[in-house]
């Protein structure tokens, strides 16, 4: 298992995405998998300093990351107002105007996304990816 | 990230490089919009060395192109790498932005391209 701690100032999610890129493709995701779960994991990081804090750069967020034999998980910790799941709908991709992408590209990336509802002290989003199964395309 | 903006004889050339995210979409978006509202009447993004871009710097392309449809600047990116199309094609936004191969291509044509007049 893997916790980093780090403030909420956006120069510094290259560091997460780094991270997660490298532990992915060390435990068997192919580098164009491990790139979209380090964007998946900015976004939702991104989503985070924007939305939850409101932009303030001075507040914690922390990332952990547990590997199993057949996934991933990742959990991001705020300690922001509660966020509810349904905030994370994405919006119609019809619709073609700046903003509201980060959701979607976290669903797409990710095979599950959900907030741990018995975490007390802000937000904890939990994500879910697994590892494609050997000999399967 | 690094932003550099160079005058052609057929388009202005926004040169950007690195990691487009959170941190650095600002500093793009200054660099677009500045130009855009220049009264530039082709201004072309050069992507080529753009190694990562996110949904604040997607949301920062599609600023510029509404931008351009307002101030009838024609705007064109190219020089994208696999990672940046494959994000604007899962927003399924490479039907709205004009996309060059290359820096040749896009000068050559982007001076007869129409001005995009799809958004609202």
């Amino acid at each position: 298992m893997i916790r980093i701690a780090v403030s909420s100032e956006p120069r510094l999610l290259h560091i997460l995405r780094c991270v997660v890129r490298c532990f992915a493709q060390e435990v068997g995701f192919t580098a164009e998998e491990a790139d979209s779960l380090s964007m998946a994991i900015d976004e939702a990081a991104s989503n985070i300093i924007r939305h939850t804090y409101g932009n303030s750069h001075d507040a914690r967020l922390a990332l952990e990351i547990r590997t199993y034999p057949d996934r991933m998980e990742f959990a991001l910790e705020d300690s922001g107002p509660k966020v509810r799941l349904e905030s994370l709908e994405p919006r119609p991709l019809d619709e073609v105007r700046p903003g509201g992408l980060g959701t979607y590209f976290i669903k797409c990336f990710m095979d599950s996304v959900a907030f741990d509802e018995n975490f007390q002290d802000g937000n904890r989003l939990q994500l879910v990816k697994y590892l494609p199964r050997k000999g399967v395309a | 990230m690094r932003v550099l903006v160079r005058n052609e004889v057929d388009a202005t050339i926004i040169d950007c490089t690195g990691e487009v995210d959170l941190y650095s979409s600002p500093k793009l978006r200054e660099a677009l919009l500045h130009e855009m509202r220049g009264a530039k009447a082709n201004v072309l993004l050069n992507l080529s060395g753009v190694s990562y871009i996110d949904s604040s710097g997607i949301a920062t392309l599609v600023e510029g192109l509404q931008l351009s449809q307002r101030t009838q600047t024609r705007f064109g990116l190219y020089g994208l790498r696999n990672n940046a199309r494959s994000v604007l094609e899962l927003a399924r936004l490479t039907r709205v932005f004009t996309i060059f191969e290359d820096e040749r291509e896009a000068l050559t044509k982007i001076a007869s391209t129409q001005p995009f007049s799809g958004l609202v």
